[in-house]
């Protein structure tokens, strides 16, 4: 045993940087190969993910059905009223509601199959040329879809914005707390509330609105500011600050105490790793153990999440946005469907669908920045 | 007398809490070290070996049920010491540990130079190069390329990261090093040219170790003394050069009867049975149940016999 000498240690180095310099030079096609690939299969899967919107929110094609049977009411009603058709024969009148309604058919492209349109939406979706609703109109009374929405979006973003940022790290930082106080009395809590979950936002949000509102009368019933509008800027924002305060906490409630009771069990399971007791045995601060040992190797995964968090602003809560009136892009959604408005539906999709390629995209990079285990499209990586 | 030693344990227990109940993993050890040597502790797999490392290193888990006893350094009871006191002067300046698998112990994102500079930034309070400079001398002691301090643990081989292991465990000079089966993971070539490193330090350093394993023939080639450890409790205390001529505790003598030998023509021997739960320990003599020579008194718990550096928990030598 003792025969091996060290000696035989010192070559190893030397086959290494060969072995390195090879990597390098390959590193631009293999990254470029790679980003590439991966564009190419974001970009099937975002196409599928939005052709399936336009058949799902055309109920696969029910919609023209119900869109005929508007004209052909609306039209008929028309030449109903109409003076001058009143004098026509039968025949003739009939044969002039044909007419119209054929007309509007194919003004609205209803005389071609909805097979041949689908793919006239997803080209058009795909262009973001998101076109013109048909019973909508956005706030400023604009028809085009690209107006519902982006009027639609600073309310979301104040009140999704405020709430997420706020609670992601409220939520980490409690995590991480807990996970040093594991099985502490504030833990216990934690880990008992954390069914709460279970009731979305707007539950929560109705009995928020019947205590500070209907009963107590110091918060108001809805909306995002007062009525009339304050015109002073001060004003405006302190309104639009008590508006806020039910909805973000209804928001909380229903998802802070899952969130950090998994954020802590994640942290419990990442602190009993080798490296953070070996960090404790050299003496270093739980401060820098945490920061180091701790939160560093789990960046991907804290990144991973905070970023599909703040794309999920674009869908806005349907529902939470009605019960609180909050004109966001929820709410938009929530009635673009009640309305069969396919164009906002679909609009809406697109560009989530968008938002959530290119984030995935950056994080593949983002997680090889952050991490250096990995390499972005070495072998055993897609 | 005893200030001189680096190291007097003293009756050291380390109970933890399971569903199942109380293990005893550490109960009741005492021994004590002198500088410039080196003390092998040896038992097989589940007899407390890791725990009481644990116990002087004071890296608890959270199910402790009882940890009490005396760690003196160089005359200083560290057990008084608090929480932050311990953390500031004993974790790292006085000991240090090489842990059983470099792998896990090494942190997967930073460069290991920086964990390796790390100790001597956060205890020596010098700013980052001088740190670095001196992880650089430390890998060149335990033979890792000095370019290596810019690479990750993932990229290293398991010979180069129980090395930068050893190299961190020095790196500030402290004068106990707690060794916890720091090859078991190697294959048996890099075991011996850990073990040669070991042998080249000890001479070079005034620092004492502590190496616990199984590995009794590796061993033998470091160890000035040597602790038997059987059911949380040291069944004997030897010198390294007697133990390994001639064991006292029938475990002992057992033990290195299961050894393979080289030049000798000698078929291993082997324990039957497995060593007791640490939860439900036998009365009486914890190793009587599969001891040899076992007879009427073993019944009633031996203390140790003998004194200083001879000592032996067994009723044949009362």
């Amino acid at each position: 045993m003792n025969g091996v000498s060290e000696e035989a240690l010192p070559s190893q180095p030397s086959v290494l940087p060969a072995k390195r310099a090879r990597a390098t030079t390959s590193t631009f096609s293999r990254v470029t190969r790679y980003t590439a690939v991966r564009l190419v299969t974001l970009f099937v899967t975002v196409v599928i993910g939005v052709y399936l919107t336009i058949l799902i929110a055309n109920m696969g094609g029910y919609v023209d059905q119900i869109r005929r049977g508007e004209i052909r009411e609306s039209v008929g009603m028309l030449v109903m009223t109409d003076p001058t058709f009143k004098t026509m024969p039968t025949e003739m009148r009939q044969q002039r509601i044909e007419e119209l309604v054929r007309l509007q058919e194919k003004r609205l492209g209803l005389d071609r199959p909805f097979l041949v349109r689908s793919f006239n939406y997803l080209s058009n979706a795909l262009s973001l040329n998101l076109g013109r609703a048909q019973n909508m109109t956005s706030d400023s009374g604009s028809k085009q879809v690209r107006l519902i929405l982006l009027e639609r979006l600073p309310p979301t973003l104040v009140l999704f914005a405020t709430s997420n940022l706020i609670l992601f790290f409220v939520e980490i930082f409690m995590a991480l707390y807990l996970s040093r106080r594991y099985g502490s009395f504030l833990d216990k809590i934690i880990v008992a509330l954390a069914p709460t979950s279970s009731a979305p936002a707007w539950f929560y949000g109705i009995f928020l609105i019947l205590i500070f509102a209907a009963l107590l009368k110091i918060l108001p019933f809805g909306g995002m500011v007062d009525a009339p509008p304050p015109t002073e800027p001060l004003a405006y924002a302190l309104s639009l600050l008590k508006h806020l305060i039910l909805p973000v906490l209804a928001l909380a409630i229903s998802t802070i105490f899952l969130s950090v009771y998994t954020w802590r069990t994640f942290f419990l399971i990442y602190s009993s790793e080798d490296y953070v007791e070996m960090a404790k045995a050299k003496g270093l601060t739980s401060r820098e153990i945490e920061r180091r040992y701790v939160l560093r190797p789990t960046l991907p995964t804290i990144i991973t999440t905070f970023a599909l968090n703040l794309i999920t602003l674009w869908t806005g809560a349907p529902i939470l946005e009605t019960v609180f009136n909050w004109p966001g892009l929820g709410r938009t959604l929530f009635r673009a469907v009640g309305l069969y408005e396919t164009s906002v539906i679909v609009g809406s999709t697109v560009i989530f669908a968008y938002l959530l390629a290119i984030t995935v995209f950056l994080l593949d990079f983002i997680y090889a920045l952050v991490d250096p285990r990995v390499k972005i499209g070495e072998s055993g990586r897609p | 007398m005893t200030e001189d030693r680096l190291l007097r344990v003293q009756d050291l227990v380390l109970h933890f809490r399971t569903t199942q109940g109380v293990v005893q993993a550490v109960d009741g050890v005492s021994f004590e070290l002198e500088r410039h040597e080196a003390v092998v502790i040896i038992g097989e797999s589940g007899c407390g070996k890791s725990s009481l490392a644990r116990a002087i290193l004071r890296l608890l888990p959270r199910n402790v049920h009882a940890y009490s006893g005396k760690v003196y350094l160089n005359g200083t009871d560290v057990m008084s010491l608090d929480e932050e006191q311990f953390r500031r002067e004993v974790r790292w300046v006085k000991m240090s540990l090489v842990p059983q698998a470099a792998m896990n112990a090494l942190n997967p994102v930073l460069r290991v130079g920086d964990q390796v500079a790390e100790p001597t930034m956060v205890h020596l309070k010098v700013d980052k190069q001088q740190a670095l400079q001196q992880a650089r001398k430390m890998f060149e002691h335990v033979g890792v390329p000095v370019d290596f301090l810019n690479r990750y643990a993932f990229e290293l081989s398991g010979g180069m990261r129980q090395r930068v292991a050893l190299a961190m465990a020095l790196v500030t000079a402290p004068d106990l090093v707690i060794l916890d089966e720091p090859t078991s993971a190697l294959d048996v070539l890099t075991q011996a040219n850990i073990f040669n490193l070991l042998k080249r330090l000890k001479r070079e350093l005034a620092t004492g170790f502590v190496l616990i394993t199984h590995d009794i023939a590796t061993s033998s080639e470091l160890a000035d003394h040597v602790a038997v450890m059987y059911a949380g409790q040291i069944v004997e205390l030897n010198d390294a050069a007697r133990f390994f001529s001639e064991p006292l505790h029938p475990y002992s003598q057992k033990l290195m009867a299961s050894v393979p030998r080289l030049r000798a023509d000698i078929e291993p021997d082997f324990i039957t049975g497995q060593p007791p739960s640490l939860i439900n320990l036998p009365a009486g003599c914890r190793f009587a149940p599969r001891c040899p020579s076992r007879f009427a008194k073993c019944d009633q718990d031996p203390p140790l016999f003998g004194q200083g550096r001879r000592q032996v928990r067994c009723w044949l030598y009362e």
